[in-house]
């Protein structure tokens, strides 16, 4: 699953960057408003998580923006306003969760999680398709019961695909959801982790729909 | 005593009586000498209404032809002395050669007394002094009764006008009573007397001011507040990736960030304490006589080690001999700050130049660096609290130059931001006034 982070403070952001990246997330991490708005343009994103105060364009200005061109992105904001009317507005500015700093990493994964949730249209905290059951929040996959033991990059591939059942994904939005800026993407990655995956799953999770992509099945 | 009711009431009662009392004796004197023409009138018409054949040597006792008026004495003498008529042998008085009007005293007080010779008789008609006394005596205190009697009628009208006059001070006590520390806004002012009006001004004009300083104050620790959530928010979150640590090298990594977060946190406390002890309104530190020279190579070779890791040519270029009245710490932390900021924004390699001038007698202090400079639409704003210009990635609490303004100001310096010549570059003057002699 693959973020925009807007953060001015170099320290917040690096610290953020780094406590998701280790929850598994691909983190992309910017400065300035305007910066996040190119970074909106030109990647797609499954959440953006946004500070208020920001240089050069606010972070209410990005968000109104985003809204206005009908972006559906799930928006937290994290800032510093804590007074009520900061949140009612930010809320009814088109967010969809409101984090008042100073945070706890935790939380901020565990609501990131929960707008993925939402977004994906799941109630609940735990992905069931068919014997396969995947744990966003503890990472643990299980086959009928059974852990499975799968990297990072394993879980995030699958995650990102059983995250929305028949939906097909490009080998290039896979890699998106795989990485952040800053990391060399093999050509055959995408290739190597389907493979893997379903040496250790079995064949039938991630179908090849030729030319196109992969996906998950809705029903197995 | 120092309550105004009972003062005045004092004062206004005592100058009353007073001048009931003065106009009771100027009554008395001015009764008594109409009393005086009246009487003396009197007697003379007395003198000359006696019955002129009446005058053979009567009995004291059958004195009914003359009708005598009460204290009023008849004393008839023949020409050769030989006594005719007395109207009171008990109260003889003596016979007087002189005519016309006298005073007599006599062992019964004193008596006026008229003589005239009425063809061979000397009549004499006398009246004691004491009657005409009682009469102007009388007149007076009649008249003065009503008014003594008036006194407490005005006493007590006079305390009800003052405690109505003074019901807006009482008013006012009670309404400031009931305030709260920060209901400072200002009390009504219509139906004010003129005398109470001046003193509801002025306290007035103190809440307005103690208002805006409470905000100021409001504002500040609003704004502290929240500069301090960002480093706190750094530490938190440096510390749950410490924790998270798995590797040694994670765990140094995260330590070592943890340590330059807690480092800004404590950075940002000791501006907002220096700042809070530079705020208008706290007692300032004694000015002492100052030498600005001594200031300025300290805080130069105080900021060599930082330039010399930066790689900026960092030195004082020129000196001149310059003293003020001034809080020598305070002006070392001012100095200090606008160093630091000319070295911290100062690119490396580039070069910060400090000089002390006498320019008419104001002594002036220039930093210049070759940084990037300030546009001039912001160099109003970087004095501001919290205050950091957009897409700046020098790492700062907004709080140096504030710092700066309100040092400066405590010292009545001015300070002026410019392109340095040859730009580019900053020049930071700070002109002080010449010490009062």
């Amino acid at each position: 699953m693959r973020l925009l982070l807007v953060e001015d403070d170099t320290m917040i952001g690096e610290s953020v960057r780094i406590g998701l990246q280790q929850d598994g997330f691909a983190v992309d991490w910017v400065q300035d408003g305007r910066a996040a708005e190119l970074a909106l343009e030109t990647n797609s994103y499954d959440t953006l998580l946004l500070d208020l105060g920001l240089p050069r364009k606010s972070g209410l200005d990005v968000l109104a923006a985003l809204r206005r061109r009908g972006d559906a992105i799930p928006v937290l904001i994290l800032t510093a306003r804590d007074a009520v009317a900061d949140r009612v507005q930010g809320l009814d500015t088109g967010a969809d969760d409101y984090l008042v700093k100073p945070f706890d990493l935790d939380e901020l994964s565990a609501r990131v999680r929960a707008l993925l949730r939402r977004k994906a249209g799941r109630a609940g905290p735990v992905i069931q398709i068919g014997a396969l059951t995947i744990n966003p929040a503890t990472h643990e996959v299980s086959l009928d019961g059974k852990p499975i033991a799968l990297s990072a990059r394993e879980f995030a591939l699958i995650h990102a695909l059983a995250a929305r059942p028949g939906v097909v994904f490009s080998r290039a939005q896979l890699e998106e959801k795989l990485y952040g800026w800053g990391h060399e993407v093999e050509s055959n990655t995408v290739e190597v982790y389907v493979h893997s995956l379903r040496r250790k799953l079995g064949a039938g999770f991630i179908r090849n729909v030729r030319g196109v992509g992969y996906m998950v099945p809705k029903r197995i | 005593m120092s309550s105004i009711r009972r003062r005045l009431l004092l004062w206004l009662l005592s100058g009353l009586a007073l001048a009931v009392v003065a106009a009771g004796a100027r009554m008395y004197t001015q009764t008594l000498a109409e009393a005086n023409d009246l009487f003396d009138y009197h007697l003379r018409q007395m003198a000359a209404s006696l019955p002129n054949d009446a005058f053979g040597p009567l009995p004291p006792s059958s004195s009914n032809a003359l009708k005598i008026e009460d204290g009023l004495v008849v004393q008839i003498w023949d020409r050769n002395g030989l006594e005719l008529y007395f109207s009171r042998p008990a109260s003889k008085l003596p016979q007087r050669a002189e005519l016309g009007f006298s005073t007599v005293d006599t062992p019964h007080g004193s008596w006026r007394v008229f003589s005239a010779l009425e063809r061979n008789n000397v009549v004499q008609v006398a009246q004691p002094m004491s009657v005409r006394r009682d009469l102007a005596a009388g007149m007076a205190l009649r008249a003065l009764v009503p008014l003594l009697l008036l006194l407490p009628v005005l006493g007590i009208l006079i305390w009800l006008t003052i405690g109505r006059g003074l019901q807006p001070l009482e008013r006012m006590a009670e309404a400031l009573d009931r305030r709260t520390p920060d209901s400072l806004d200002a009390l009504p002012l219509d139906g004010l007397p003129n005398e109470i009006r001046p003193l509801v001004q002025a306290v007035n004009d103190l809440l307005g001011r103690l208002a805006r300083a409470l905000e100021s104050q409001k504002a500040f620790v609003a704004d502290a507040a929240h500069e301090l959530r960002t480093p706190l928010t750094a530490v938190q979150l440096q510390i749950q990736l410490a924790q998270r640590a798995k590797t040694a090298e994670e765990r140094e990594a995260a330590f070592a960030q943890l340590k330059r977060g807690q480092s800004r946190a404590a950075h940002l406390v000791q501006q907002l304490l220096t700042l809070a002890r530079q705020e208008p309104g706290v007692a300032p530190q004694p000015h002492s006589a100052v030498d600005l020279s001594e200031a300025v190579r300290l805080v130069v070779s105080e900021h060599a080690p930082l330039a010399a890791d930066k790689e900026i040519n960092l030195g004082l270029s020129h000196e001149e001999q310059a003293r003020i009245s001034g809080d020598f710490d305070a002006l070392r932390v001012m100095l200090g700050n606008l160093v630091d900021n000319a070295i911290r924004y100062t690119p490396a390699g580039g070069t910060v130049d400090v000089a002390l001038r006498l320019r008419d007698r104001n002594a002036v202090i220039e930093i210049s660096d070759t940084g990037p400079g300030i546009p001039q639409e912001d160099r109003a704003r970087v004095f501001d609290r919290f205050y950091r210009r957009e897409a700046t990635h020098v790492p700062g609490s907004g709080l140096g130059l504030a710092i700066v303004k309100n040092i400066a100001d405590r010292h009545h310096a001015t300070i002026l931001l410019e392109h340095r010549t040859p730009g580019p570059g900053l020049r930071v003057s700070v002109t002080f006034p010449p010490a009062p002699a």
